[in-house]
């Protein structure tokens, strides 16, 4: 990563599997409570012959993020790199984030008798929150902090065909043309969902 | 009324049922909507939602937060209230059963009302707990709002529609432009105060929907989705959309309601509290009620 990396999500709908380890990885590096998952594996046209793709969603740490637009108490806040996270302590859990996102990313685990919404949970880009970075706090909050150590978040890092592939976005960009001049046929001009979160 | 409160807890009890179904934002229906999102032949209300609450929303609440005070600051000022005798004859005008259903709904939206606009410039106040606390409270002082308001509308429905009065009342803004006390064409409820009922009432239950919509967010009624033709999370953003414009002009003709019974018409509360009005108000305000109460020698 140079001094200029914005940090993007890419997943190859090509190369997915369905296999469902991105998910999971998270779910368990993060100890997230069940019925929150932060990355989820969705599979269309299932069945359909040629037709069928699977893709995994996550947040996608958009540009001018349109949640952060939207939310009444400014709880969010992007990183230079572009990362966008939120602070849970300031979060009402009023779910205009949900309505905003492209993505469906922003998620409310249900605490209390009466279902009431909890502070929002999302993708982190494992990159935790804003409490002091690596505390216990941090990771009771938001998860592990895996930017901070140099490690690739857990999703892309375990993906065992690369088709979640998460970094610098120039980076990224370039393995994607390569992998579409291989493929050696039409494919769409950018990466999917590319559109909708970073613009043209 | 028992059967009214049955449907109410039996819905609440099936919606909390439809939590344990599969999800209809994070499920399947997840990956359709992130293809529509923006795009040519969807809704476009994502976009349409996002655009608004960056924009519009709150400026338009604080446009009535200072606006509509300050007008009528100026009302208060260059007009002054009407003042009514108060040692006259009084006229019953408000039931008991009425009388109590109103100050259900009064002090539900004294806490709804303070509770959303807290919620609107919920950053101003740091979010967090505090302004947490405020959204459950929005949510507690809907129940016995969501509960009185259609008996509300039921128990005044006959004295609220339309009438020539009314064009009059608009013609010359109820007389309250004027220092005179000459008799003001209206009912028994003249046309601002039908207007404040229609929406108060029908616009009232918008907002319990649009606002349960938003409360219970992942809940499983496809009937809804049916007619609507809409996904959850589009029914979701235009609950939001249309809880926002309905809550601009409820609040709005709520600080009317109040400016009007607590400071332009000096002791006007007491007629809800008491249930009695002063004679010389309603011979002046509600001319052709009081009219009609002399033919039918009610008074």
């Amino acid at each position: 990563m140079g001094e200029l990396a914005r940090m993007k999500f890419y997943c190859d709908d090509q190369r997915c599997i369905d296999c469902d380890g991105c998910s999971v990885a998270c779910a368990e590096a993060h100890e997230l409570p069940t019925g929150v998952s932060r990355r989820k594996v969705i599979t269309l046209n299932e069945g359909i012959f040629g037709k069928e793709f699977s893709t995994s969603v996550a947040c996608m740490h958009c540009t001018d993020a349109p949640c952060e637009q939207v939310c009444p108490v400014d709880c969010f806040y992007i990183r230079e790199d572009g990362i966008v996270l939120h602070d849970k302590e300031i979060c009402i859990g009023c779910g205009y984030c949900l309505y905003a996102c492209p993505f469906g990313a922003p998620q409310f685990p249900r605490d209390g008798a009466f279902g009431t919404k909890g502070a929002m949970d999302k993708c982190t880009m494992c990159a935790g929150g804003p409490e002091e970075t690596n505390s216990a706090k941090e990771r009771e909050l938001y998860g592990q902090n895996r930017i901070s150590e140099g490690k690739v978040p857990v999703c892309a890092a375990m993906c065992s065909t690369k088709a979640l592939l998460v970094g610098d976005g120039q980076a990224i960009a370039d393995i994607y043309r390569k992998r579409v001049a291989s493929r050696g046929h039409g494919v769409q001009s950018s990466p999917y969902g590319w559109g909708s979160a970073y613009g043209k | 009324m028992k059967k009214y409160l049955l449907f109410l807890v039996s819905s609440l009890f099936v919606t909390s049922v439809a939590f344990a179904a599969d999800s209809q934002i994070w499920g399947d229906m997840r990956l359709e909507d992130i293809l529509g999102y923006g795009q040519a032949e969807s809704t476009k209300l994502g976009p349409l939602f996002t655009m608004l609450q960056s924009n519009y929303f709150a400026k338009a609440f604080l446009v009535v937060l200072v606006g509509v005070p300050l007008v009528f600051l100026i009302h208060y000022l260059i007009i002054g209230p009407k003042v009514f005798s108060h040692d006259g004859k009084k006229i019953y005008a408000f039931s008991l059963l009425a009388r109590v259903i109103h100050q259900i709904a009064a002090i539900s939206f004294m806490v709804l009302v303070p509770s959303g606009f807290i919620m609107v410039f919920g950053s101003t106040f740091g979010g967090g707990e505090f302004v947490r606390m405020m959204k459950d409270l929005h949510g507690l002082a809907t129940i016995p709002f969501a509960i009185v308001v259609i008996p509300m509308f039921v128990i005044w429905v006959k004295d609220m529609f339309i009438h020539w009065d009314d064009i009059k009342w608009l013609m010359i803004v109820g007389g309250y432009l004027s220092r005179k006390k000459n008799p003001v064409p209206a009912g028994k409820f003249n046309a601002g105060q039908k207007t404040w009922y229609w929406l108060a009432t029908l616009g009232g239950v918008v907002m319990v929907l649009t606002g349960a919509s938003m409360y219970f967010m992942d809940f499983d009624i496809a009937m809804l989705r049916e007619i609507t033709g809409l996904s959850q999370i589009d029914i979701l953003r235009a609950a939001a959309i249309i809880h926002n414009i309905v809550g601009v002009l409820i609040t709005a003709l709520f600080f009317v309601h109040i400016y009007m019974a607590v400071f332009a018409i000096k002791g006007a509360v007491n007629g809800i509290i008491t249930g009695y009005k002063e004679e010389e108000e309603v011979k002046i305000l509600h001319s052709s009620w009081y009219k009609k109460l002399k033919k039918q020698g009610k008074i």
